[in-house]
């Protein structure tokens, strides 16, 4: 294609853009709904495996001391862990520790803790696994283990959570899929009506077209265009309504749940998932318009 | 230039509506197509730029067989070839300038050239003043102008026209015809379907008549003998 007919076809795309306006608006608003919905399966995602990747690679084991005991066994136990094989290392958090750490993660609501004792949380061990014994079972089973020991009330592992999460996060990643995927079919097929409907506004010019030996390119690639500025609109229209959905989030999640909300960071999506919005959008316009297009001049030939 | 053997156009569900036409015309002929309503005039036509197929034989444009081409060949054929309609086929909502200067455009004319180009064609027929009219605010006579400007701008070898008097009253009709015989100055050939037997007799220098899908007389003024 040589550059005068490009310009031709900029000339096209920027007449059929005024004279069906709300067409390619309404178009591109349907796109990005439904690459809005699959943009928050993603934002779910991926701030689970954030917040799974924070605990997996966080302390595996806590261990909560009982309230009687005084800081010397709490050193010996301290050593007793230290020296088992799987352990890495041993942090020793001190009831004052535990109580400033709880404070500095309520932030702003920390005025709840008013009144309360300083020593109302309990000491605690933070026990970090080595590498290898990291997967569920071996932590399970130290963590049985450290149970057992004199002075220790309660063993907790996030690990536990991990996996649970982990298949939650696993759901999410396929109803993502199936879900973006339904809506992706039913956006190609709107898609198409409207090229059909810029199609038969433009029947004549068209065939005109065809009769004085424009090239199949050039009168397919005005339409192809279309498709493609109303995906990438589409989906940066998504990504504001993410964008949006996701201020929303972080206000209300922490007022909502004061205590857990106040710990976890929602992060919005990463560039990759930011560029693949932006990329299915532009195949969806770009695909669904040559693909109706393609359907519908082969009809008219007969 | 152009040649046809043996050429049958069956349309579905339909009796051929051209049967075993065999005929040959040369470079710069001007030739008329005539017969009765029916007759298969549009049918030959079409089959020549390719908007139709044969069932049978063959077409050859310039020694290149149009029965074999893909929708790219088609696209090149018909570049060098004008087409010139009864309903004159112009778009509305462009200016009178920018519906001869699409099909120059299309093909890959700067926009600036094809203006250029564009401008003499419409003055050289007569539609000085005209250029930023739309089409519909002009006469059946004008229009049909313009759409031979259009037909000419990309310069072709070829020109059909189908009924290209159809719509004008006899002036007009005169005019038309004498466009058309300037044209043939320049070495253009030239088919023109047509009805109207007082033209005929008045320009045409070989005439073409079908009935029923069949050649039954063709006529060449210049050396008065019946060719087959
Ligand atoms: N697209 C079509 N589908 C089916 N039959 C057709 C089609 N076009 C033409 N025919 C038939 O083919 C025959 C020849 O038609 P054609 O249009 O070539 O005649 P014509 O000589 O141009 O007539 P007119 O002088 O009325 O324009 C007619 O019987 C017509 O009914
Ligand atoms: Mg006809």
């Amino acid at each position: 294609m040589k550059w005068s007919q490009l310009a031709f076809v900029g000339r096209r795309v920027r007449h059929s853009l005024w004279e069906l306006l709300w067409n390619h608006v309404l178009t591109s608003g349907t796109m990005a709904m439904s690459l809005f919905v699959f943009g928050v399966f993603i934002l779910l995602q991926e701030n689970l495996q954030h917040l799974l990747k924070g605990w997996g690679d966080q302390v595996q084991i806590n261990a909560y001391l009982d309230t009687n005991v005084a800081s010397n066994e709490a050193q010996s136990i301290l050593e007793r862990i230290q020296s088992l094989p799987e352990v890495e290392h041993v942090r020793h958090i001190s009831k004052e520790q535990a109580w400033r750490d709880f404070q500095t993660a309520l932030g702003a609501q920390s005025a709840v803790l008013e009144g309360l004792p300083v020593d109302v949380l309990p000491a605690s061990f933070e026990i970090a696994v080595k590498v290898p014994s990291r997967s569920g079972p071996l932590v399970e089973e130290l963590a049985s283990r450290l149970e057992k020991i004199e002075g220790i009330a309660a063993v907790e592992y996030p690990q536990e959570w991990v996996e649970r999460l982990s298949l939650i996060v696993l759901a999410v990643q396929w109803a993502k899929w199936v879900l973006g995927g339904i809506l992706f079919v039913a956006t190609f097929f709107i898609v198409g009506s409207t090229v059909r409907l810029a199609l038969l506004a433009r029947k004549e010019e068209i065939e005109i077209m065809q009769l004085v030996g424009a090239s199949e390119e050039l009168i397919q690639a005005p339409f192809v265009l279309e498709g493609m500025l109303q995906g990438t609109i589409g989906g940066g229209l998504s990504l504001l309504g993410l964008w949006l959905f996701y201020l929303f989030l972080q206000q209300h999640f922490f007022l909502a749940f004061p205590l857990f909300g106040s710990m976890i960071q929602i992060r919005f999506l990463d560039p990759h998932s930011i560029a693949l919005l932006l990329v299915i959008g532009l195949l969806l316009g770009g695909m669904g318009s040559l693909f109706s297009l393609r359907r519908f001049l082969r009809t008219w030939r007969g | 230039m152009i040649q046809l053997f043996h050429v049958t156009k069956t349309y579905p569900s339909n009796s051929p509506a051209l049967v075993d036409i065999s005929l040959q015309i040369d470079r710069g002929q001007f030739v008329f197509l005539t017969g009765p309503s029916g007759a298969g005039k549009t049918t030959l036509l079409k089959l020549l730029f390719r908007e139709e197929e044969p069932t049978e034989g063959q077409i050859l444009f310039d020694n290149q067989n149009v029965t074999r081409l893909n929708t790219r060949g088609v696209a090149r054929l018909r570049r060098r070839i004008g087409l010139v309609f009864q309903e004159f086929k112009l778009l509305p909502r462009l200016t009178v300038l920018e519906n001869v200067a699409l099909a120059a455009q299309v093909v890959g004319m700067s926009r600036k050239e094809s203006h250029i180009k564009a401008y003499r064609l419409l003055r050289e027929l007569g539609l000085k003043g005209k250029y930023d009219s739309k089409p519909l605010m002009l006469s059946g006579g004008e229009q049909q102008r313009v759409a031979i400007a259009r037909a000419l701008i990309n310069d072709p070898m070829l020109v059909l026209a189908d009924e290209p008097t159809g719509n004008l009253d006899p002036v007009m009709a005169e005019e038309t015809m004498r466009v058309f015989l300037k044209m043939r100055e320049t070495g253009t050939t030239l088919i023109v379907a047509s009805h109207n037997l007082e033209l005929i007799k008045r320009y045409g220098s070989r005439i073409i008549s079908l009935r029923q899908g069949g050649l039954v007389d063709d006529l060449e003024r210049v050396t008065g003998a019946k060719a087959s």
